[in-house]
């Protein structure tokens, strides 16, 4: 239930580091004194020369007291950070902070200032419900347009599930504002009545539309507080199926159910994930941990229709649904036991890990994720559809990893590898190759030759060990190689 | 030597008979209608593979045609693809004949129409085939002006190769021009003669390179002698891809010790190597003993050295047997291969479909069809990234999917109705299976679909939603009213 989407044109709310350095103005009390500018120095990993130590770079987003030394913030505002400072509008000096737990999936991460005896005094803001749509809120943050504390204000336009942007592979609840909120805003509080009922986290850009931000509402912040309570932050758990509404009087009366308005037909169940195994593509959900589901999917939770994913979403690694399901006309009871999906990783937007990459006699081999091709954007057809349907398809049960070989550094020894580039590598000297670290150690077996094999059957690269060897200093030399391989993320 | 200073006499003999007309008068003179050359105007309309019961608007091209021996006017076959009117016109008279096409041959982009009325051609003289040519030889593009005189263009043989015909079928010989051409009547099928006779037919024009693809008498004159065969098979294939091997460390690997030699790294299902039993890493070293270098060239007597593949394409016809030397698992081997032409007929996705109208079948109103390139590239020129990338993967990596997978069954899109109710949305799925029966053509389809099980269409997808369900009698009660509503000629083309 990932959703493929992408938030187009979504603007990330991180505003590029513009040193903060306000006055103290009178912030005795208010909703305010809590909220903190945040600013990050950056390092973006190097997926296309993964040697090197990756691109400087920094940014400023919000966050605010939530408990002791316990700072709320939007992951994207931290992310690949090497370096974090905090200040506030009251203290605008900076104080080195430090990344407690950090959730991707929800874009959601703790900071703590390294000297807590900093913030001692200031009181933590408190946390509201889901407000309500049309009721008005306003936003705090440091935004652009100036250095102290910002506020607006604006509406509840929308309830809805909504592509997280920051992995590109999640969507949970969120709820649209009209209140503006502008890069820096990222990681602020939206407050209603004295407590916080959302952080911003993103929005549209102008040019798509205009007044459209979102917020991440305070079912998702609660749960990824308690998925953090024991130390540990788990990821979002799902049931790895897609459904489909049943609307088609023909498929109701096919599938054995009475004319009314419940149920949805399971599509793809992947292998690999939580209901492998025991939910079948066919199968129609009649409820979902007795929530009767209708047959657009939505179920009724705290008297709002919602989609039935809900259900999931509040829940955690390990935590049991139980389905009612009608397979082949016979009701069923199935149990299914949450746990995260691995495959889907490959699809999101990865941060804080280093890119792997081995080096062979100048040819550099890298596995596949969003982040390489990002970096790459290859237009080879054969990669592109095993990437795009590494789980729709099934191909992971084949490979864990798609190794390829990613680039070419020119030397004597691989003057004909040229065409390979983006080739996917099958095997190497008979060794079948499906991960990064079984290249690695079949070339650390002894041979004459080693013989790469790629998908598709085509030619094989030949290297000569000999060859090899001889090349490595040069090649090390030549293109400042700092390391011939990565194998730890 | 010798040869070659008499063709420069003979040239020169030529180029005084621009000034004073001499023997080729005929189609020399400044101001003579040429006794050879037709103007052809050839409506076209293709079929719209999105929606297979529609054309798309007719539009017309306008070529040149050359006589030649038997009546024929030679002409590209992209000119008369999907013809659905052609005309002939004399230059100067602008006289007008209808014709129809004898032959088209896409693979070697060829066609020979003839004219309804036989009496039309009579006082006109048809073109004699040149000989081979060399780079640096000269050649003259012939163009009509709009008064009906000839527009000669001059330019100079660059390049002798094997090359991509716009089929995409295959490679074929063709020769490179250089010349400034400039486009009259919108299309750039015009003939090419040297010394009175016909050396090609341009076949495509590059404007920022003022370079001419000519179609050589060497690909015609195969062209010409598989028409007057009993039966037309046209161009055999070997059906497989190779690499070069000249990368050394990979040589010494499968213990290559001549100078040449190409590595076979496809197969083509039920293709000529297919059936011969060549493999995937097999070496071929020589053709009928002909030694191929590592870029897989022979010696051709009138060429040099090209690919080896005009002498098994293009000098030897359907039926012909090929005598490979092959080195497999360090051993030498002789294999006799028999020259076939492409069956196309189980493949997995059809490359190239021209004058036939695609198949389709509509179920209630999902229209069902076979995945085609020509369907993917109804998105356009950048079709390969823009079509749906499923499909694009499976058409262009066809060979490597199980051989007896039968055609790919493809729910195209939704013509909503009251039955398809809740399925508009979907497009571009596989289908597997219908009422239970495995579906590997359309055919298929519509047999498994003339038996319901308990009164509903089951049909199965490899993608989401995998399965859905129609009710048969409604369907049936509604097929006048669907056909009426989106004014279907038929509900199926089989």
């Amino acid at each position: 239930m990932k959703s493929p989407l992408f938030l187009l044109a979504c603007l990330a709310l991180v505003l590029p580091t513009a040193p903060a350095s306000g006055q103290a103005i009178d912030l005795s009390s208010g909703d305010w004194e809590g909220v903190v500018n945040i600013d990050a120095s950056v390092l973006l990993p190097d997926y296309r020369e993964p040697w090197n130590a990756g691109q400087p770079s920094g940014g400023s987003g919000t966050g605010f007291l939530i408990g002791k030394n316990r700072f709320l913030t939007n992951a994207h505002v931290v992310s690949n950070a090497t370096k974090l400072v905090i200040r506030s509008s009251n203290d605008p000096r900076p104080h080195p902070a430090r990344i407690v737990h950090i959730a991707h999936d929800c874009d959601l991460a703790l900071l703590a200032v390294e000297n807590p005896a900093f913030f001692k005094g200031t009181v933590p803001v408190e946390f509201g419900g889901v407000p309500q749509m049309e009721s008005s809120v306003s936003a705090y943050g440091y935004p652009v347009g100036g250095t102290r504390l910002s506020v607006t204000r604006g509406i509840v336009s929308r309830i809805d599930f909504q592509p997280y942007s920051h992995s590109g592979m999640d969507s949970h609840l969120a709820i649209q504002i009209d209140a503006a909120i502008n890069p820096g805003n990222s990681g602020g509080p939206v407050m209603q009545n004295g407590k916080v009922v959302g952080v911003a986290f993103q929005g549209y850009s102008g040019d798509v539309a205009q007044n459209v931000g979102y917020m991440i509402p305070t079912p998702v912040i609660h749960r990824f507080l308690k998925d953090v309570e024991d130390g540990h932050y788990d990821h979002y758990v799902d049931l790895a199926l897609t459904y489909r509404n049943l609307f088609n009087p023909a498929a109701r009366r096919a599938l054995g159910l009475e004319d009314g308005n419940t149920g949805v037909q399971v599509g793809s169940v992947y292998s690999g994930g939580a209901s492998a195994g025991i939910v079948q593509p066919g199968d129609v959900i009649l409820k979902i941990d007795g929530h009767t589901v209708s047959s657009d999917g939505s179920i009724e939770l705290e008297d709002q229709a919602v989609p039935l994913e809900e259900v999931v979403e509040r829940k955690f690694k390990g935590d049991k649904v139980r389905l009612d399901i009608l397979r082949e006309g016979q009701p069923m009871a199935l149990t299914v036991t949450l746990r995260e999906p691995w495959p889907f990783k490959l699809q999101s937007n990865l941060y804080d890990e280093k890119p792997r990459f081995f080096v062979a006699g100048g040819l550099v081999f890298q596995p596949v994720d969003q982040n390489f091709m990002d970096a790459h954007d290859p237009s080879d057809q054969r990669l592109n559809y095993l990437f795009d349907y590494f789980i729709a398809d099934g191909l992971h049960t084949k490979r864990p990893e798609i190794v390829v070989l990613s680039n070419i550094l020119p030397d004597s020894v691989n003057a004909y590898a040229d065409e390979f580039r983006y080739s996917v590598v099958d095997e190497v000297n008979g060794r079948p190759v499906k991960r990064l670290d079984e290249l690695a150690a079949a070339f650390g077996e002894a041979s004459d030759f080693y013989v790469i094999k790629f998908a598709g059957g085509g030619r094989p690269i030949v290297l000569e060990r000999k060859a090899i060897e001889e090349a490595r200093p040069r090649i090390s030399a030549r293109y400042a190689l700092k390391a011939e391989k990565n194998l730890e993320k | 030597m010798k040869s070659i200073l008499f063709l420069r006499s003979l040239c020169l003999a030529f180029l005084m008979a621009l000034a004073v007309p001499s023997a080729f008068a005929g189609d020399t003179a400044p101001g003579a209608a040429p006794k050879f050359l037709l103007r052809v105007n050839s409506t076209n309309q293709l079929y719209e593979f999105s929606k297979p019961w529609i054309k798309k608007p007719p539009f017309s091209k306008r070529g040149i045609g050359a006589l030649i021996d038997g009546g024929r006017i030679l002409v590209t076959a992209e000119l008369v693809a999907n013809s659905t009117f052609i005309e002939l016109e004399k230059p100067a008279t602008v006289e007008k004949s209808t014709a129809t096409v004898e032959r088209v041959d896409y693979d070697c982009n060829l066609a020979v129409l003839r004219p309804a009325d036989p009496d039309f051609l009579q006082g006109m003289q048809p073109l004699a085939l040149n000989g081979p040519l060399q780079v640096g030889d000269e050649a003259t593009i012939l163009q009509l002006e709009p008064n009906g005189d000839i527009a000669r263009t001059l330019g100079r043989i660059t390049t002798i190769s094997v090359s991509g015909y716009p089929s995409e079928s295959g490679a074929l010989l063709l020769f490179k021009l250089s010349a400034p051409l400039q486009q009259r009547d919108g299309s750039f099928t015009v003939p090419v003669v040297r010394e009175g006779r016909l050396i090609g037919m341009v076949m495509r024009y590059d404007v920022r390179n003022q370079s001419a693809d000519i179609v050589p008498t060497a690909v015609i004159r195969h062209f010409l002698a598989e028409l007057d065969s009993p039966a037309y098979q046209g161009f055999a294939r070997l059906g497989l891809a190779f690499a070069p091997l000249r990368d050394p460390q990979l040589r010494r690997y499968i213990g290559l010790q001549e100078p040449g030699g190409i590595y076979v790294s496809d197969i083509t299902p039920r293709g000529s190597a297919d059936a011969a039993g060549i493999k995937k890493g097999d070496a071929i070293l020589a053709v009928d003993g002909l030694p191929l270098d590592q870029d897989g060239n022979y010696e051709d007597p009138d060429y040099g050295r090209i690919l080896f593949s005009h002498f098994t394409n293009t000098i030897k016809h359907p039926g012909a047997i090929v005598r490979l030397k092959i080195l497999r698992d360090g051993k030498t081997l002789e294999i006799p291969l028999s020259m076939q032409v492409a069956n196309r007929e189980n493949a997995i996705s059809e490359t190239q479909i021209s004058d036939t109208a695609p198949k389709y079948l509509i179920l209630g109103g999902l229209v069902f069809i076979e995945l085609s390139r020509p369907y993917l590239k109804e998105w356009g020129n950048k079709w390969t990234s823009g079509a749906p990338q499923r499909l694009v993967y499976f058409d262009a990596f066809q060979n490597e999917l199980p051989p007896d997978r039968g055609r790919m069954i493809i729910l195209s899109h939704v013509l909503p109705t009251p039955d398809t109710l809740g399925y508009e949305d979907l497009e571009n799925i596989v289908v597997t299976k219908v009422n239970g029966h495995a579906v590997k053509s359309l055919a298929d389809l519509s047999e498994a679909a003339k038996n319901p099980v308990d009164g509903f269409q089951k049909i199965e997808f490899e993608e989401d939603p995998k399965l859905l369900f129609l009710d048969a009698a409604s369907i049936e009660a509604n097929a006048e009213e669907l056909k009426r509503h989106y004014a279907l000629p038929a509900l199926e083309r089989l």
